[in-house]
């Protein structure tokens, strides 16, 4: 392992000329494919047979809910890094990630709602997946306010990911113990619906759609945590060399 | 005496003077489970179904407000840094804080819990089962609790947001103990729920000390 770059781009001030750097690299694909997945979607692809175009809903839902599950895993390995080596561009990282994940998740509770009611008559199922994926938003929202109700910076840093890393091992027993419930109790509602063996011409838009919302979020992330960072080290020397540059 | 030991001690003599605060928490496990027959009705078979849910809700509506009391004082007069400071590992100072936790917040709900599960006209071996659950449920949940409890030192008023980072976490605990106590009652085999119940229990006795005190160390820095 070559710790040497490792530490070289955990600095704030490189990390934070990365972050500017690459940002377009993530946010600019992004927003091509979603307009491609969009419009593949939303136009290319046919009617299904059964759920007409109530089902085009799922180049939205899909993408979101897997974002939502990535972005947690990805919030609880920034604050291990940020506890392990007590980085703050790990620890603003993290914090950056969590509003965005569970506007994801809700963006997923919503939209399966939405697609729910029409299909299955109702907006809510105690299904395993809907759930556990809004125990993930409890989850999320359980981070954003601890740390925002510790007054200090590194206290709440790291409290929260001790909690985020926590929630990383529950939310496995949560959701297993959530499937054996259910499973045991009542047939499940959904299950062929969750396993849709989805055409070519259907598959495609989701894809590029799951794609363009990953590099998209990765982009936004690139700039919020270089935002967070900024204002964390905002009396450092670098930040003012930083804003005398780009001051004249 | 065993340093582990003295502390286990200490603790259980500390909350001794402090018995108005394990009663607050007797007192609110019996209300919220007496609230349920008053207002739902007193038929059988429905009690019979929702006694589990009951419980360990109310073992968690209780244990939330007794939860203040685990490390709040001791941080508040500083014996808690003392502690920290201390040659001896904080993961074993912690659990010895967290089981003498249990026996004066805990122990007495077990104790209840066979009493509220006769006016819920549970008998023979059902009322064995509940009690049981009732013991590994509280043990597991007196690991979640003072995890919360540890992070949310240094916050002033941490009522909600107690709630809030407990409930997730508690869930497994809630479904699976509500899982054993019926199916006890109905006459299914209950090994299952059970097994899961002490494996959580165990896990959470392995990992729960040692995020605590982490924890712990964290709020006093």
């Amino acid at each position: 392992m070559n710790f040497k770059r490792i530490y070289k781009y955990g600095s704030p001030p490189n990390y934070f000329r990365l972050c500017l750097k690459y940002e377009n690299w993530f946010t600019v694909p992004g927003f091509l494919l979603i307009i491609i997945g969009c419009y593949g979607g939303l136009f290319l692809a046919p009617p299904d047979y059964q759920m007409g175009d109530a089902f085009r809903i799922i180049y939205f839902h899909v993408p979101s809910a897997y974002l939502s599950m990535s972005a947690y895993a990805y919030m609880a390995l920034a604050a291990l890094v940020g506890i392990v080596w007590r980085s703050n561009v790990a620890f603003s990282v993290a914090k950056s990630i969590a509003p965005f994940g569970a506007s994801f998740t809700f963006l997923a509770l919503v939209t399966g709602m939405l697609w729910g009611k029409p299909m299955w008559g109702t907006a809510w199922v105690w299904d395993a997946r809907l759930t556990s994926e809004f125990i993930l938003l409890l989850l999320y929202l359980g981070y954003m306010l601890l740390h925002a109700s510790i007054r200090e910076q590194k206290k709440a840093d790291r409290a929260a990911s001790v909690l985020a890393i926590v929630g990383v091992i529950n939310l496995p027993i949560i959701h297993y113990s959530v499937v054996w419930w259910n499973t045991l109790h009542q047939a499940s509602t959904i299950s062929k619906l969750s396993s849709p063996s989805i055409a070519g011409e259907m598959l495609w838009p989701l894809l590029v759609m799951i794609f363009g919302y990953g590099f998209f979020f990765w982009g936004v992330i690139c700039r919020a945590g270089a935002t967070e960072l900024l204002k964390r080290e905002k009396r450092s020397n670098w930040v003012k060399e930083y804003v005398e540059e780009h001051q004249s | 005496m065993n340093i582990y030991l003295k502390i286990f001690v200490r603790e259980i003599k500390v909350s001794m003077k402090r018995w108005s605060d394990i009663l607050t928490g007797v007192i609110m496990f019996v209300l919220v489970a007496l609230i349920f027959p008053l207002t739902v009705g007193s038929d059988q078979m429905f009690l019979i179904k929702i006694i589990g849910p009951v419980m360990l809700l109310s073992a968690l509506l209780a244990s939330l407000i007794s939860m203040q009391n685990i490390f709040k004082p001791d941080f508040l007069n500083g014996s808690l840094e003392q502690l920290t400071l201390s040659h001896h590992s904080l993961n074993g100072l912690v659990l010895m804080k967290i089981l003498s936790y249990w026996a004066t917040s805990s122990l007495p709900l077990v104790a209840v819990s066979v009493f509220i599960a006769s006016t819920y006209y549970v008998t023979g071996t059902s009322l064995i089962a509940v009690v049981i659950t009732v013991l590994l449920a509280s043990t597991t949940l007196v690991n979640i609790t003072a995890l919360a409890a540890a992070l949310t030192l240094s916050v002033r008023y941490p009522g909600a947001l107690m709630t809030l980072i407990l409930f997730p976490l508690s869930l497994p605990i809630l479904i699976f103990g509500s899982k054993a106590i019926e199916y006890s009652i109905v006459g299914i085999d209950s090994s299952g729920p059970f097994y899961f119940l002490t494996g959580m229990m165990l896990l959470s006795f392995s990992l729960g000390p040692i995020a605590t005190a982490f924890a712990i160390r964290i709020s006093l820095d």
